[in-house]
């Protein structure tokens, strides 16, 4: 079976960013938001159509998984995303230096976050209220 | 594939699988302290105890460490028996003499009935267990700067002759990684310490903000084939340089 990917369609988003939220609270930290694995960037100049999101990728051969000497990050067979095994992670950090697109968010005491696809059924496709994300 | 019994329920597994392993698949909870999935376990603390019997022993039981103890056909494994329970109380017993100033000890010790430990043998502030996780963690899988030094009641962690390293790369893995939360180390603007030594921050090229050592850069350099300077760019401005790439990109 082909694999579902997150797709993203800029030029319909409008940066309200409700993605972010939804994401915070599907990856929350003791029952509070966690850190947003999505991020909307409005433009600068408000110009409709240009707005971006970034989001982690799932790269083939991934910065994040390279320079994790625990071995903390696998790739779900299920939906072919990278996420983080917290049991493993020694919280070193690495992982966020490595990303070179700043999609591995570090968050205080905690384990890093990167987006994994919510295990197959993205929150922040769900709140998108203009259609900018699709996952299939 | 082997079948054993855990508290009653007939359960498969690989053989030499360890207890604990198998136990958590299960759903059948072991409490532990020097348990961490990214190194091998060293059997330190011994809360992970329970008792182990198989039918051809005539009765007689023994207790073992479920993080080490390899799964063998027909084992029979039960985690709360008095006999475990008891074992447990009285590991927490000892751990909270010498460790008073753990908060995470003093609730288990509670969880197992010790509302009132009567011993105490260790500084007040102590909270390592000499569980060996973070000596485990960085030896294994970074730069191996800490170790246990000294024997007997003189045992700690601690750089080789207690002296500063220069190993540490100041990941602050060991730190991060202790279930008690006994390795101090501080961060303040461009400045981290720990272990008895102040590790500059490198800058970000971009905004300032503070990203990692520069040792851990190199470190990490070596190890994946990037160059040192990739580092140095902080989360915030990695993504917002992604959202700039994709805007120049044409659709
Ligand atoms: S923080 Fe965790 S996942 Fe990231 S590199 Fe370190 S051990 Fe691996
Ligand atoms: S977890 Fe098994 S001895 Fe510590």
């Amino acid at each position: 079976m082909e694999k579902k990917l997150l797709h993203v369609y800029p030029q319909r988003c409008t940066a309200c960013r409700n993605c972010e939220i939804a994401c915070s609270f599907a990856h929350p930290i003791d029952g509070k938001a966690g850190v947003a694995r999505i991020k909307a960037f409005g433009d600068k100049e408000g110009r409709v159509g240009h707005n971006q999101i970034v989001v982690c990728m799932q790269c083939e051969d991934a910065a994040c998984v390279s320079a994790c000497p625990a071995n903390a990050l696998w790739r779900n067979p299920d939906t072919g995303a990278i996420y983080l095994l917290e049991e493993r992670c020694i919280r070193c950090h690495s992982c966020v230096a490595a990303c070179p697109f700043g999609n591995m968010r570090p968050q205080a005491d905690e384990f890093p976050s990167k987006c994994d696809v919510c295990g197959g059924d993205p929150a922040c496709v769900k709140f998108c209220p203009a259609n900018a994300l699709e996952y299939k | 594939m082997i079948e054993l019994t855990i508290d009653g329920k007939r359960v498969q597994a690989r053989k030499g699988e360890h207890l604990l392993a198998i136990a958590r698949r299960e759903g059948v909870e072991i409490p532990t302290l020097c348990h961490h999935e990214a190194v091998e376990p060293s059997g330190a603390c011994r809360m992970c105890m329970v008792e182990v019997t198989r039918p051809d022993w005539e009765g007689w039981s023994k207790l073992v460490t479920a993080c080490n103890f390899p799964a063998e056909e027909d084992l029979i494994v039960r985690t709360r028996t008095d006999k475990v329970m008891q074992t447990r109380k009285e590991i927490l017993e000892l751990l909270i003499a010498r460790t008073p100033g753990s908060q995470l000890i003093a609730e288990m010790a509670r969880e197992y009935g010790l509302d009132h430990p009567t011993l105490t043998v260790g500084e007040l502030s102590e909270k390592c267990i000499l569980c060996d996780i973070c000596t485990r963690v960085c030896q294994n899988l970074v730069t191996g700067a800490i170790s246990r030094i000294n024997r007997g009641v003189e045992k700690e962690v601690n750089t080789p002759f207690a002296e500063v390293s220069d190993v540490c790369i100041g990941c602050l893995a060991c730190a991060k990684s202790c279930p008690t939360d006994a390795i101090e180390f501080k961060q303040v603007g461009l400045e981290r310490t720990i272990w008895g030594r102040t590790f500059d921050l490198v800058p970000c090229t971009q905004c300032g903000a503070p990203t990692l050592p520069k040792e851990q850069a190199e470190w990490l350099s070596e190890r994946t084939g990037m160059k040192v300077e990739e580092y140095f760019v902080c989360v915030k401005c990695k993504a917002a340089q992604t959202a700039r790439t994709y805007e120049n990109i044409a659709w």
